[in-house]
């Protein structure tokens, strides 16, 4: 007895942000070096009175246009940009969709790990037979977050959300789990803020971080370089530890999706770990990072254009803000 | 790896076919040192000598003869 990934549905807003609308406002910036540097193209802007919880909310409604939402016992929902701080937001996301008020509603607070932590909560709900049918829903919107002026996250984040349905099965088809948490570095990837450790602030000033991007401390900061040092330093060593956990070698896994944070950084990934090309999906041209969903979307794309099968063992990364990263390995 | 060919690499991330490039050389007066190019350094120096520059640290790098200091003398030829 185990459990399987049954289905997976996407949901992006509608207007897209092109890197010919980014070349127009920042002159600097040429459209042909961002998709040649990024590996993106376009990026989904979530509008001014769409939440993350919208974005869920389609997501799981196209999701539940071919799955019987009378099955769904637990609903998982994954973002950093809640509705509220209180009620919890999948609590709402229950009565919007209609389902079931015998069963479990709750949010959890991650970025690029989350569909990974979701996989893993739901396995655990279902093999301790609290639930059987999990609907997860990841979605994002940091570019509520961004700075206008920030050149650098207006190019490689992009909102989307995913629902990904999880249920009880014969075969065990999600295997076991590394995790990894780092808080030292939690300050490299950030909303400084908004929350209750340091309030909005109406008046907070406009600063140069150094890079070019202006932004101030309501704004989402990222360090890119020093999330690169932690990336290739701690990816490699949870896919080993995933591995090992699963008595699997690398070349027994069909395929690996890593969260796609950006193509230059997954890339050196690979070779790094050395993962053969035709075996790791790398593709975020048309949505950009869409932070928990990059996973599930990238999945469900390999899927639809047949590159991954059934019976296929696919190994999935997730790390980022946090820091909290984790993998598994999942038969398809 | 020698000074010259690390020079070289550096040269083909910049991508600057033409231009002077030496150990002098301040890399934050050239255009080409973008957010992209100090991930690639990174990659460059994680890959060749298995070490990985803080941010801080990077963040006080001007020319390439500092990137080198930062290395380290002892790993090149």
């Amino acid at each position: 007895m185990g459990s399987k990934i049954k289905q997976i549905e996407v949901f992006l807003p509608e207007h897209v942000l092109s890197n010919e609308q980014l070349e127009r406002e920042f002159p600097e910036w040429n459209a042909q070096k961002i998709e040649q540097k990024t590996g993106i193209k376009e990026r989904h802007v979530a509008s001014e009175d769409e939440t993350a919880l919208d974005l869920g909310l389609r997501a799981a409604k196209k999701l539940l246009d071919n799955y019987d939402k009378k099955k769904v016992d637990l609903l998982l929902f994954c973002t950093q940009s809640p509705d509220y701080y209180l009620p919890t937001s999948a609590c709402i996301l229950q009565d919007r969709l209609d389902l079931r008020t015998d069963i479990g509603a709750f949010d959890f607070n991650l970025g690029c790990s989350g569909f990974i932590y979701g996989l893993a909560i739901a396995k655990s709900f279902i093999e301790a037979k609290i639930a059987s049918s999990v609907l997860l829903i990841t979605s994002e919107t940091y570019t509520k977050y961004i700075h206008p002026k920030d050149k650098s996250n207006r190019t490689i984040f992009g909102d989307g959300a995913a629902a990904t349905i999880i249920e009880k099965s014969e075969e065990e088809c999600i295997l076991e789990f590394a995790l990894g948490t780092d808080g030292s570095g939690y300050a490299n990837l950030i909303v400084p803020n908004g929350g209750l450790r340091s309030r909005y602030d109406p008046n907070a000033p406009e600063f140069d971080d150094g890079s070019g991007s202006i932004r101030t401390k309501n704004n989402l900061y990222m360090n890119g370089p020093e999330i690169f040092n932690f990336t290739i330093k701690s990816v490699p060593i949870v896919v080993n530890q995933c591995l090992q956990k699963n008595s699997l070698k690398l070349d027994e896994i069909d395929y690996v999706i890593f969260h796609q944070a950006n193509k230059y950084m997954i890339d050196y990934l690979r070779k790094k770990i050395k993962i053969p090309e035709e075996k790791f999906y790398m593709n975020m041209i048309y949505t950009g990072n869409t932070v928990s969903s990059t996973i599930p979307i990238a999945l469900k794309d390999s899927i639809d254009k047949g590159v991954i099968k059934e019976g296929n063992y696919v190994l999935l990364v997730g790390y980022g803000v946090g820091y909290s990263w984790g993998a598994t390995i999942i038969k398809i | 790896m020698t000074v010259n060919e690390f020079i070289e690499r550096i040269r083909e991330i910049l991508e600057l076919e033409d231009a002077q490039l030496n150990i002098e050389t301040n890399l934050r007066d050239l255009q080409e040192f973008d957010s992209l190019a100090v991930l690639s350094i990174i990659a460059l120096v994680d890959e060749k000598f298995g070490k990985q520059i803080p941010a801080t640290q990077f963040a006080t790098i001007t020319t390439i003869r500092s990137l080198i200091e930062k290395i380290g003398w002892e790993h090149f030829e």
